[in-house]
């Protein structure tokens, strides 16, 4: 990274806050299975299901920390469990969206004519299609939702801001001489894309994806609560917040717990990229 | 989702930054304080009811009713409707030849008494009352029962009710298009109607009672037919005590007393409203504060809450529903085309714990008839229970010791509650070595695919009565409920000598020996397991001191036709709040 890129996103505190949030949920999201108390799946119906039916509450019972969900599931372990989940999904969908939006953007960019309107209206019509239904019709579509599918639909549909970025920066980096250059010594299309344009547009990828993966973290929760997310009964913050159900009322930590989480991994990413948006495009 | 960025970023350090940081921290601390206190004084709603009744034990007319559903009402026709929601409404509107007391018992409504049955318990005599009125002022004679009936059997009205008339001489062919009369059903005089069933059933009488065969004008039908489809369903002209004022669809239907009404007196509210889409959490808010008069179906934690006050206590009836859950499995699909398979799930699934996770609203069982129906036996021989070993000895008789080599898919409903219901049995069946993968699909799509051969091996199925007898649940297995799509008989379950026994028991006019036959069907479903039976909901309803004449009804629930208000109502002191029960004081 440029020097005084790396000085500027140290200067900005709450980048530096973001940063912390991103590594925190992240790890999380990687060492959560091995840090969980006990087997997320497991209902411990004797223990974390009171006599009236209501989940045993934070601390009353030792070794659960944050108490039962409403299947007596030990609540800590879940949260744990569904950073894995969340974190898997965003970044993977996020990976898929970057990779699908870069390529588009990079050729309709530096082809233009007729393929770049071609591709540029087709990035129109994926606009134009409200996201969440239509997330919610590929979900109906596949006979087993699970984990991966989740990643590719959101990937699918979310590559398409990052195109438009990706072709205006190509845009420009396409006059420039050493472009040019480049060009001019015969080196194929693909070299001249990868080693000149790209590392050229970069930055602002860099900046949009990092925030995109909070949106997905979002849209997984979203769809998780729809119940269009994984397969029970493997936890995910989302599913956590649909399955509190009627208790949400009585019980607000049910439905507290993962929104905090949910809060602070957007909040993180959306805080860690809007510092790199403004350490690496010093002129906005 | 991008949150905007501060555009004056450059203006750190400059002068009034200490001012302005300290502004910064005031504003927070202050907004910090207040949120304390807003937690702190939070306006908690009563402990128990806000109002007390005027003291008065005559019954009188006068007042509004207020009461609510959480969805929308479909439709005031009763030959359409075929949900509670419909049914509460049509309820106030209309009246059957036949009625339920509040013992389950059949009593004549319409009709001056039973009918007089001959003919081998084939032919139904029913006298009708004289002076009945409808709402438009026309008196009902024996032509609206046959018109009705008509209008009812055609195939034009599309009424989900037709299947329970086809006994009827004539009716299926007069359904099919294929003859223009119905030759089972007579006038014999201005208030004589006679009907003639193929074969003897006993439980006409019963289908009889249903709002399917609502006597309705037949001007009001025709007027409203070229209209629109389903045009009479907002302008419902019946007999029944209430006639409708208006209906908002959506927010509100409004109905008025009929002064007209047959039975009287008939003292009730001169108003009655009726809110739709009222969600649970916010009707139990809006009831706890008085400006609902009664509600039924709440949140858990409002139902805990009922539950545990002594305030409410006389105000309020809890009873088990006329409705079965189960986990239904498919007997022509592998691995459920073994018995022992599927009794090893009827035995694995843990009822105690599942009727825990619903904070006690379901009362554990083991066999297909809830308890109010005649047939039902704490100690059928063949009950299914809870017991993991006895659920790995069906699992080894069925060839599978060690569980089953592959995973097995059960499609649920798009509701949480399903969702984590589902998940309770499964972890059950995990138990005795069957891998259960949830397919969770939207209730159309669980209604369709579950009614369909070859489609779901195994699904959560519930069943709700549509009259008090054994026959209503019991034909959901006979053989003939099969069919290769829309299948009453979703477990498609074939057994010839349980349609002998449903046969044999149909006709059968004396009710002991009728009891005997359902009761060696229900221990012949439970012992064959095509649903592991699982629990009956209980039901929950509240009203407020000053509803008078109120019990939920055991066949309609929430059924207000006969409610009268106390009133004035007079509001308790809020220093009085303790959770005993209120009485009513002297203003």
């Amino acid at each position: 990274m440029d020097p005084r890129a790396l000085r500027r996103f140290r200067k900005n505190k709450g980048a530096l806050a973001g940063l912390v949030l991103v590594l925190t949920v992240t790890t999380l999201g990687v060492a959560g299975p091995w840090l969980a108390p006990h087997d997320p799946n497991r209902q411990f119906r004797d223990t974390l299901v009171l006599a009236d039916g209501l989940p045993a509450g934070p601390g009353s019972v030792p070794g659960h920390l944050l108490g039962g969900d409403p299947l007596g599931r030990d609540e800590l372990s879940r949260l744990m469990y569904g950073a894995r989940v969340s974190m898997t999904v965003a970044y993977a969908a996020t990976a898929l969206a970057v990779l699908i939006g870069v390529l588009v953007g990079l050729v309709s960019g530096y082809l233009g004519g007729l393929v770049d309107g071609a591709l540029m209206r087709f990035v129109d019509v994926v606009l134009s299609m409200p996201f969440l239904l239509l997330a919610i019709a590929m979900q109906r579509v596949w006979s087993a939702p699970g984990l991966w599918v989740l990643c590719l639909v959101l990937g699918v549909l979310s590559w398409t801001t990052l195109a438009r970025v990706t072709r205006a920066k190509t845009l420009e980096a396409r006059n420039h001489d050493y472009v040019a250059a480049a060009r001019a010594l015969g080196y194929p299309h693909r070299r001249v894309l990868l080693r000149h344009v790209l590392p050229n547009v970069a930055g602002p990828i860099i900046a949009i994806a990092t925030i995109m993966v909070a949106q997905m973290i979002l849209a997984e929760s979203a769809l998780s609560f729809l119940g269009l997310g994984v397969r029970p009964p493997t936890a995910s913050w989302g599913s956590m917040l649909s399955e509190a159900g009627g208790l949400v009322l009585g019980m607000p930590r049910l439905v507290v717990y993962p929104s905090i989480f949910i809060a602070a991994a957007v909040f993180g990413f959306n805080l860690f990229g809007e510092g790199l948006r403004d350490a690496l495009d010093p002129k906005e | 989702m991008r949150s905007t960025r501060r555009s004056d970023g450059s203006a750190a350090g400059t002068r009034g930054d200490g001012w302005r940081r300290v502004r910064g921290v005031a504003v927070v601390v202050v907004l910090a304080a207040l949120s304390v206190a807003a937690v702190r004084h939070w306006p908690e709603p009563p402990i128990g009811p806000r109002y007390v009744g005027a003291g008065d034990p005559t019954p009188r007319s006068g007042g509004t009713f207020v009461f609510a559903g959480g969805s929308n009402i479909r439709t005031f026709d009763p030959h359409v409707a075929y949900d509670q929601l419909s049914y509460m409404g049509i309820r106030l509107l209309f009246d059957g030849l036949l009625d339920y007391d509040r013992d389950s018992h059949l009593v004549p409504s319409l009709a001056v008494a039973l009918p007089e049955v001959s003919n081998g318990g084939r032919t139904f005599r029913f006298e009708l009352r004289r002076g009945v009125r409808f709402h438009n002022g026309r008196e009902l004679t024996a032509d609206d029962v046959v018109w009705s009936m008509r209008a009812l059997l055609s195939s034009e009205s599309a009424s989900p009710g037709y299947p329970f008339y086809k006994a009827i001489v004539g009716a299926p062919d007069f359904h099919a298009g294929k003859r223009d009369d119905i030759p089972g059903i007579k006038k014999l005089g201005r208030y004589t109607v006679e009907f003639t069933l193929t074969e003897p059933d006993h439980t006409f009488l019963n289908a009889m009672a249903l709002p399917f065969a609502y006597p309705v004008p037949r001007e009001n039908y025709e007027r409203w037919a070229k209209v629109g489809p389903d045009a009479v369903g907002r302008h419902p002209v019946g007999t029944g005590p209430f006639e409708l004022v208006r209906w908002e669809r959506g927010v509100e239907a409004v109905f008025k007393r009929f002064d007209g009404y047959w039975n009287q007196p008939h003292p009730g509210p001169d108003e009655m409203v009726f809110l739709e889409n009222l969600a649970g959490p916010v009707a139990t808010a809006r009831f706890r504060n008085g400006d609902l008069d009664a509600i039924a179906g709440m949140p858990a934690v409002d139902y805990l809450f009922f539950k545990k006050s002594r305030a409410w206590k006389p105000y309020l009836d809890q009873y088990p529903g006329v409705t079965i859950w189960g986990l239904a499995m498919n007997c022509e699909m592998a691995p459920f085309d073994d018995v022992h398979v599927r009794r090893a799930v009827a035995f694995a699934i843990n009822r105690k714990a599942l009727s825990r996770a619903l904070q006690g609203r379901a009362l554990p069982t083991g066999q297909l008839l809830p308890p109010a129906i005649p047939g039902y036996d704490p100690d059928l021989p063949d009950r299914q229970y809870y017991d993991p070993e006895r659920a790995k000895e069906e699992m080894a008789l069925a060839g599978h010791p060690d569980g089953l080599a592959a995973p097995v898919t059960a499609w649920i409903g798009d509701s949480d509650n399903s969702r984590l219901i589902a998940q309770l049995w499964q972890q059950d069946l995990r138990e005795i070595g069957i891998d259960v993968a949830l397919r969770q699909v939207s209730f159309a799509t669980y209604l369709e695919a579950t009614a369909k051969k070859d489609t779901a091996q195994m699904f959560p199925s519930g069943w709700n009565m549509d009259f008090p007898d054994a026959s209503n649940f019991l034909f959901l297995f006979d053989s003939h409920s099969i069919h290769p799509s829309h299948s009453d008989n979703r477990s498609f379950y074939r057994n010839p000598e349980l349609d002998r026994l449903l046969a044999k028991a149909r006709p059968e006019t004396d009710p002991a020996a009728r009891v005997k036959l359902y009761r060696e069907a229900n221990d012949i479903v439970a012992r064959d397991a095509p649903w592991a039976f699982l629990y009956t909901p209980l039901e929950m309803e509240v009203w407020q001191p000053y509803v008078m004449g109120y019990r939920p009804h055991p066949i309609w629930l929430e059924d207000y036709r006969d409610v009268w208000l106390d009133l004035p109502r007079h509001r308790v002191p809020q220093s009085r709040y303790r959770d005993e029960p209120a009485r009513a004081e002297a203003p």
